[in-house]
């Protein structure tokens, strides 16, 4: 039963990082781990298409898109108003999914970015000018989420009474959409800090043309979100 | 180390794995129905009957778990202080993953097929033209209404013998329909129906439960249902007041 | 028993200096307490407060706050904050962060140790348990006699979700966070696990979830059971905000957890342990590691959305936006039935290594017993509408899945055959973790049968929504799961500790819990055969008596637990020395010094076979 000296010499391996373990053993451990963060993340997007699906397959009859409410003015309004007549049957489609592409769109060309900057890293050696790369991918991820949150922004609100209250409520089809695009925003911030991360590391030199694995595995993330915002696109617009 | 009563163990275990399951068998054909309420239904005749199958087919197996643990404990238990030494090295037994395998597979089969056929019993309906009823559940009562007449209840009355159809819905938030007398359970869930039907074939009081959590009163959310003959039937609903 | 490290003098990080260096679960609790006021203000001040779901959104907004701030307060964040700023650690650092030279300071602090970690856990599993131990007692004590003598209702009501909570976060951890963490990296003869930052974000983020979930208790007001069905979600009180955001967070600490074992497990073995040599525990580990990747995420957004109807109004589960409580089931289910088999499987695995190492003999077809484990993990995933059968959500779907569920038994019933094949003619040393092994065979025989009746749509009928079913999953849970939680406990406490957990204890303990569980649980089968419903908070006076037998059961239960409590702790200092090989087993975390040194082995050593030859010298180079 040995007192632990061995610290002086023998592997750490184990901490962070692991520099006593060689820098290819560590990458295809956190290689491995992304691929499983992706797995939990496509059950993720699977349980949200389901939703969006779901709730679309019960809704033939016609509250998909349509709630018995008022739609145009503000909740205050309302709830100040007097002699409103009847409600109605409000049919909203504002919120076209047609939006979801133009933010694909911008995630797509963020992630191509730091493909391009990942290659060329790797075969230029050049972290200066990945490092601009990885801002500009970062600059357009912001845009993504600027973009994102303007289409919720729009999304129709519908005043209803529900039991015995007034609230401004959202259709089935709005809500399974703003979770969807909730989602993504999440996804969106997480690529900025991770493109933020990049940016500062590369140009500070911890990530070279020698260095480069971390780059690849941000990469790997980023083009999952970029395939995930394609798959989301795809089923809203399809199906609707 | 085991002595020399190695054939032992396995006769003791054969007679106590007979004796268990022989007293599991027993209970099985005579408990369900003396445990669960009175069957009122064709339903529930149907489910405890299904309940008695399956504890008869389980109690074998619950009976070798249980022989070999207490043979295992009564023989195969090492003495003394010292270390045990090595057991005998089995790794594989092909023999035995297989038989398991099968008998296991074959009596889940059965247990299948059986209740696939008691669902498909229940399913089938006999009837057309049943008494339909339509159950509201709202916090924390049951409705009944009638159609066909005007007639709205918090007590069911049901006539014996016709195959009934309840139509369920809620008021609010989901609840749970039941009448454990005649093994029929369903969600009331607001906005849509849900159905279940079956034949009352014994004429008597039974109580309705809800068995889906519904807030604070749902532990009181009772009423009293009655099964009564065609007569009575016809008397009562005659005799409920009419809503416009 | 101090640990080896406390006085070494080599190349440790210097303590004090840095604010760093100075945070541990103080820190993180007033981080967490600040943010959550601060979060809180921020809404109250943005917010109309005359808006339906002014009361809602405040209080998602106060949990989100108080999450960052615990992060914060316990470090979590110091490093992907460093790594952002091109900042990594240095190897001063990486000891620090393992505790080097912290002596017992480093359990209360962001410790990547695994075996620091799994301790953590021990804590953790014990705290859920007893939380939702006292609230069982709390809820039997109130079905003791019909009426609402001890509590109201509207307090008993929001006890059976906190309690149902509060036990399944326990179970869920309650062999993977301790064992899985403390033994798996050491059985594959690692030094750590793969990602060691991680696994402690995933204990503190536990603590962080526990942290919510307890406080649903002060604020109340939920009304409806664990499964959080909607709609009745929406009528709860704020508490339901504070016990959804505890789910939501959970999720995140299992996340990381399971991908942390499956790639410990994959990548970090030593030199010969190739999968064929690993304890069949590591299996049962990564098997529902696996399954709790798939699972949780359905968890973390269906409350998310059930956050989103309460907050925003939106209509996932209201039928007059269209929306249906069905998807709402549907969602949960998907996640609510690998989940149970999450919970299980670690308690199975460990029990498989106790029966080979108490009876001196391999573990019976380790094929099988990795092929049954694999076939459950991957049935469980068709079979979740057999929670719904009754729901009238769709009927033609009700045959497949009862095929499936039904075939479930098969991969089951491998099990038994596995622990009997082990036990089957061995030399059964009778210790602690031997008998609370043998009390698990005879209850999981119980719980597994009568799984089988609900399996039944006809059955189901009739006892679905019933006490039948709640004693079900308590024979699994209680009877089974927690069964097999004690035995590893009892196995690996004097890897830990040092020493033996008291025996003479331990059994009183047994005996209490085991005739416990057969008194509470049986007499509440009978209650459900004869028709009482689930949740119940009174009931009708032919219930009477067998509740009351169940309420007296669960007193029996509650004594045993608590002289187990008092065993593990004053066991830990004061129980019979053990050797670092007590049980005399083969595989890798009996052959490093007790307690392990920090990243275990001085030298990786070099497997040439699998750890379940007995009696023989076990060859290594």
């Amino acid at each position: 039963m040995s007192i632990d000296t061995h610290s002086a010499h023998d592997a750490h391996g184990a901490s962070e990082g692991g520099h006593h373990e060689a820098p290819e053993v560590v990458d295809g451990r956190q290689r491995m781990g992304i691929w499983l963060f992706i797995g939990g993340d496509i059950i993720t997007m699977s349980a949200l298409l389901f939703t969006y699906l779901y709730l679309r397959g019960v809704n033939t009859g016609g509250h998909w898109r349509s709630m018995v409410g008022y739609i145009g003015h503000s909740y205050s309004y309302y709830q100040n108003a007097t002699n409103l007549p009847a409600p109605s049957l409000v049919h909203v489609s504002t919120l076209s999914a047609g939006l979801n592409w133009s933010v694909s769109a911008i995630v797509v060309v963020s992630a191509a970015i730091i493909w391009a900057a990942e290659r060329g890293l790797r075969a230029s050696k050049n972290a200066k000018s990945y490092s601009t790369l990885a801002a500009v991918a970062t600059i357009v991820t912001v845009l993504a989420i600027i973009f994102s949150i303007v289409q919720l922004r729009h999304i129709p609100q519908i005043y209803v009474a529900v039991n015995d209250s007034q609230t401004m409520s959202y259709t089935a089809y709005d809500s399974a959409m703003m979770v969807i695009i909730g989602s993504g925003i999440l996804h969106l911030f997480i690529l900025a800090f991770l493109g933020l991360g990049l940016t500062i590391r590369s140009a500070r030199g911890v990530i070279n043309g020698d260095k480069w694995y971390q780059a690849r595995l941000v990469r790997m993330f980023w083009v999952w979100v970029a395939i995930s915002a394609v798959i989301g696109s795809l089923v809203t617009t399809t199906i609707h | 180390m085991t002595t020399s009563n190695k054939k032992n163990p396995y006769r003791g275990m054969f007679l106590t794995w007979l004796v268990l399951t022989i007293a599991g068998v027993i209970v099985s054909i005579y408990a369900p129905s003396r445990l669960m309420p009175r069957s009122m239904s064709d339903n529930m005749h149907l489910t405890v009957l299904t309940m008695i199958v399956f504890s008869v087919a389980a109690a074998p197996v619950a009976a070798g778990i249980y022989a070999f643990a207490i043979h295992a404990l009564r023989h195969w238990t090492h003495k003394g202080e010292a270390v045990p030494a090595a057991g005998p090295v089995v790794r594989e037994n092909a023999v035995v993953v297989t038989t398991w395998l099968l008998v296991s597979t074959l009596l889940t089969v059965f247990l299948l097929i059986w209740g696939l056929g008691a669902l498909a019993v229940d399913n089938g309906s006999s009837s057309k033209n049943p008494l339909v009823v339509d159950v509201t559940g709202q916090q924390w009562v049951w409705s009944f209404s009638y159609p066909g007449t005007h007639v709205q209840s918090n007590e069911l009355y049901l006539p014996v013998g016709r195959e009934v159809e309840f139509r369920v819905t809620s008021d609010d938030i989901t609840h749970g329909f039941w009448i454990a007398n005649m093994g029929v359970q369903v969600d009331a869930n607001a906005g849509t129906w849900t159905t279940i039907h079956t034949t009352p074939n014994q004429l008597g009081t039974f109580d309705i439960r809800c068995t889906q959590f519904c807030g604070l009163n749902h532990a009181f959310m009772v009423t009293q249902g009655h099964v009564v003959t065609a007569q009575q039937f016809t008397t009562w609903l005659d005799s409920q007041p009419q809503r416009a | 028993m101090t640990t080896t490290l406390e006085h070494t003098t080599t190349d440790a990080a210097p303590l004090g200096g840095g604010l760093a260096r100075r945070q541990n679960m103080a820190t993180a609790l007033v981080g967490g307490v600040l943010f959550a006021w601060l979060f809180w203000f921020l809404a109250h001040h943005f917010l109309d407060a005359s808006s339906r779901n002014y009361s809602d959104l405040v209080s998602v907004s106060l949990t989100i706050g108080w999450i960052i701030g615990f992060w914060l307060g316990i470090g979590a964040l110091n490093a992907p904050a460093r790594w952002m700023m091109g900042r990594d650690n240095t190897h001063a650092d990486d000891m620090y962060l393992a505790g080097q030279n912290q002596g017992k300071a480093r359990y209360w602090k962001y410790c990547t140790d695994h075996k620091v970690v799994g301790v953590q856990y021990i804590i953790m599993t014990m705290v859920l348990l007893g939380a939702g131990g006292i609230l069982a007692m709390a809820i039997r004590t109130e079905l003791i006699v019909p009426g609402n003598h001890f509590v109201d209702q509207q307090v008993y009501n929001g006890f059976i979700a906190v309690h149902g909570l509060l036990m399944i976060l326990a179970l869920i951890v309650a062999v993977a966070g301790p064992w899985g963490n403390f033994v798996v990296p050491i059985m594959c003869g690692a030094r750590d696990m793969a990602f060691p930052r991680l696994n402690a974000l995933s204990l503190w983020t536990l603590v962080g979830a526990a942290g919510l979930l307890l406080t649903t208790l002060a604020v109340g007001s939920l009304s409806m059971g664990w499964v959080v069905l909607e709609p009745i979600a929406n009528q709860a009180g704020v508490g339901m905000d504070f016990f959804a955001m505890a789910v939501v967070v959970f999720t995140v600490s299992t996340t990381v957890a399971g991908v942390n074992t499956i790639c410990t497990v994959l990548t970090m073995r030593t030199k010969g342990m190739t999968l064929a040599r690993l304890p069949i525990f590591v299996w049962g580990a990564i098997i529902a590691a696996a399954l709790g990747l798939y699972a949780f995420p359905y968890f973390a957004l269906v409350e998310a959305q059930t956050i989103m109807d309460r907050t925003f109004n939106t209509s996932f589960f209201v039928a007059s936006g269209g929306g249906t409580g069905w998807l709402q089931a549907n969602l949960f289910w998907l996640m609510g039935h690998p989940e149970v088999y999450v919970i299980l499987l670690p308690a199975v695995a460990a029990l498989f290594e106790i029966a080979s190492v108490m009876a001196r003999k391999p573990v019976f077809s380790y094929r099988t017993a990795i092929a049954g484990m694999t076939g459950l993990a991957g049935l469980s995933i068709l079979v979740w509408a057999h929670h719904m059968f009754t729901t009238g959500w769709a009927p033609t779907l009700g045959g497949p899945f009862m095929l499936t569920t039904e075939l479930i038994s098969i991969p089951t019933g491998l099990f038994f055959l596995v622990l009997i094949g082990t036990l089957w003619r061995g030399n059964i040393w009778m210790k602690l973790p031997t008998i609370w092994m043998f009390g698990f065979i005879a209850n999981f025989i119980i719980a597994g049968v009568t799984g089988i009746y609900l399996s039944d749509i006809p059955i189901d009928n009739q006892l679905h929504g019933t006490m039948f079913v709640t004693a079900h999953f308590h024979y699994v849970f209680v009877g089974s799961v927690l069964f097999g939680a004690v035995a590893a406990l009892a196995f690996w406490y004097p890897k830990v500790t040092g020493r033996f957990l008291n025996e003479f204890q331990g059994r009183i303990a047994f005996w209490l819990a085991f005739i416990g569980v057969q008194v509470t649980f049986l007499s509440m089968f009978l209650s459900g055969l004869r028709g009482m419903p689930r949740r119940y908070s009174s009931y009708a006076l032919i219930f009477e008596h067998t509740n009351f037998i169940t309420t007296v059961g669960a007193y029996m239960i509650m004594a045993g637990m608590l002289v187990l409590l008092g065993a593990v702790i004053t066991s830990w200092n004061k129980g019979e020395p053990a050797g670092p090989n007590p049980w005399h087993a083969n595989s890798l975390e009996w052959m490093v010094p007790t307690p392990p040194p920090l990243e275990n082995f001085t030298v990786l050593p070099v497997i040439t076979e699998d750890p379940y030859n007995y009696g023989e010298e076990l060859v290594r180079s």
